[in-house]
């Protein structure tokens, strides 16, 4: 009888079974709960029915979702506009071999295993107003800033996010975009070089075409960790000041564990859901068309 | 004679005299200079400061130029912080999960790169995307589910999320790490009639096995840094590391000086477990955008 099972049921089952447990079944159940009244502190089980209205009321009214949408948007298209930016410089810069540059690839690790929420927590002592030392150089190389409270400000809390995450993830991207550098074959770069095109022209027409497909990665890859951001704002700015960085993610958060509203959190976290399953299509789309 | 090869060749586009190359080369080490320092230079802060006294920390003029002391780095290990009893924890949850994703992901990862079957794409495709699922959609469930279950601030369900976290990760991880392996090898040991497990076994694993410790290593560090479950489930007994920190913020204020410490604690063992991988870290961290 066992005989009969072919050996890739084997094989997958115990992953397979699992990711659907862990990861298909929670999305389904928030789905039913989105479509529910549920205050957390007032009953024990989900409530009644309300179709879409928890969606409706999201949209409509609910000024604090659509500040956190704005925030969302923000915090994302900078944040991912950034590190691409910085990324693609660093992996040209880094691209030649010389002793400084190997140590610098060594050292591009470094950011992307310490813990995002410890992170948060050191870029606010960096930016204290009294001994941070970040507070300090800002305010030293343009003295108009000195006296700004960055996590007062409602602009600069959101800077300092964006900051904090940048730094998290843009050497982990250089890295990313290094690997893509080193798979372009430098036969095309030679024969535009000797062509007599400049390097300028070198990196527009030839290699940044090739590399498109690796800065398409970046991109989306980026995209969704900054859609799905937590840590580094929570621990940085707590959504601060007022609902100023609040995101998304960090909304869900907040209606579900603060304010106990589950049916509520639940259909905020599938409107954040359906920007990530776009970007999910673009990414598989990208991948596995090679 | 001189002079005319001189100006053939600065009219050649993208020549550059021997002076402005040096320029140039200098501005280049001094943006790389830059880079490194805006890497290294807030990890060393943090890192002085776990051995700074508290007034050392709150003023400047000692920023460099301190007493160093141990003192932070005991504190922490003592009532009421107990990072002891919280790195307990991360150890247990982050090698439990890695204890269990490995096996998982490498059975997986193998049929995924050798076999053929029906629905292959598709279910590779749906273990993929399980990664985009964002954590505020299921951890509504999550919460309410070990709620039911009796297992809100236990360390099991703490490694059955992270597992769930890290599964799709390791699978893609191992199957590129297997996909490299020369069919060949395989091949010849079938022909000598060895059993497919045995051939795993024997022969597939041995030779991934750099790919499989870096996908160890990589979960390690996921399950290790995990924030937003642990802050939802646990309440005081499966507290992790990167919540200990957040313990710190009191009403007297921030606790720099023992945050700095903490975040020592959780940070070196990852930069020492990265940097011991690292070549065949960053190969298979950036192979998946590359490939």
């Amino acid at each position: 009888m066992l005989r009969r099972v072919p050996l890739h049921v084997w094989l997958l089952t115990p992953a397979l079974a699992f990711v659907a447990a862990m990861a298909l079944f929670p999305l389904g159940y928030s789905l039913l709960l989105s479509f529910r009244s549920w205050k957390l502190a007032q009953q024990d089980t989900p409530g009644q029915w309300l179709g879409l209205d928890n969606y409706w009321n999201l949209l409509s009214d609910d000024t604090e979702f659509l500040d956190s949408v704005w925030a969302t948007l923000v915090f994302v298209s900078a944040d991912v506009a950034v590190t691409l930016l910085l990324a693609l410089a660093a992996a040209l810069l880094l691209q030649r071999e010389t002793r400084m540059n190997s140590l610098a690839r060594v050292l591009l690790i470094l950011p992307f295993v310490m813990s995002p929420a410890l992170i948060g927590v050191s870029f606010r002592f960096f930016l204290n107003p009294e001994f941070g030392v970040g507070h300090h150089l800002v305010g030293w190389i343009f003295p108009a800033m000195a006296d700004k409270v960055w996590l007062a400000d409602t602009t600069l809390a959101m800077v300092a996010v964006i900051a904090a995450d940048v730094w998290h993830w843009a050497p982990y991207m250089t890295l990313v975009v290094l690997g893509g550098l080193a798979s372009i074959p430098k036969e095309t770069q030679e024969a535009a070089r000797i062509d007599g095109a400049s390097e300028w022209v070198v990196l527009r027409d030839v290699t940044l075409p090739q590399l498109k497909p690796v800065l398409g990665v970046v991109l989306i890859l980026k995209t969704v960790f900054a859609l799905k951001a937590f840590d580094t704002i929570f621990t940085l700015s707590n959504g601060g000041p007022g609902t100023s960085t609040q995101t998304l993610a960090y909304f869900v958060y907040q209606t579900a564990f603060n304010y106990y509203d589950m049916g509520y959190a639940a259909a905020a976290a599938y409107l954040l859901t359906a920007a990530l399953v776009v970007c999910a299509f673009f990414y598989l789309r990208l991948l596995f068309r090679k | 004679m001189q002079a005319s090869s001189t100006v053939a060749q600065s009219s050649i586009p993208g020549y550059r005299t021997p002076l402005q190359e040096r320029v140039l080369q200098a501005l280049r080490q001094a943006l790389v200079l830059a880079g490194i320092s805006s890497i290294v230079l807030p990890i060393l802060w943090m890192m002085l400061t776990a051995f700074k006294l508290p007034r050392d920390v709150y003023s400047l003029d000692s920023a460099l130029v301190f007493t160093p002391t141990l003192e932070n780095l005991v504190t922490i290990f003592q009532h009421p912080w107990n990072l002891g009893s919280k790195a307990l924890n991360s150890v247990l949850v982050a090698s439990g999960t890695v204890l269990l994703a490995v096996p998982m992901a490498t059975l997986a990862a193998y049929a995924f790169s050798r076999l053929e079957f029906r629905f292959k794409k598709a279910l590779f495709l749906t273990v993929i995307a399980s990664q985009f699922i964002p954590g505020a959609v299921v951890v509504l469930p999550y919460f309410l589910m070990f709620k039911e279950l009796g297992m809100l601030d236990t360390r099991s369900a703490l490694v059955l999320i992270n597992l769930s976290i890290v599964l799709p990760y390791a699978v893609w991880m191992i199957k590129g790490f297997i996909d490299a392996v020369p069919i060949e090898m395989e091949e010849s040991a079938m022909v000598d009639g060895a059993q497919r497990w045995r051939v795993l076994w024997e022969i597939v694993v041995p030779v991934a096995l750099p790919g499989i410790i870096t996908a160890a290593v990589f979960s390690f560090t996921l399950t290790w840094n995990e924030f937003l479950f642990a802050l939802i489930l646990g309440k005081q007994d499966a507290l992790t590391l990167p919540l200990g920190l957040i313990g710190f913020r009191t009403e007297r204020g921030d606790l720099w000086e023992l945050m700095a410490a903490g975040g020592l604690l959780i940070t070196a063992p990852m930069f020492l477990l990265s940097l011991l991988v690292h070549r065949q870290f960053i190969g298979s961290l950036t192979a998946g955008a590359v490939r």
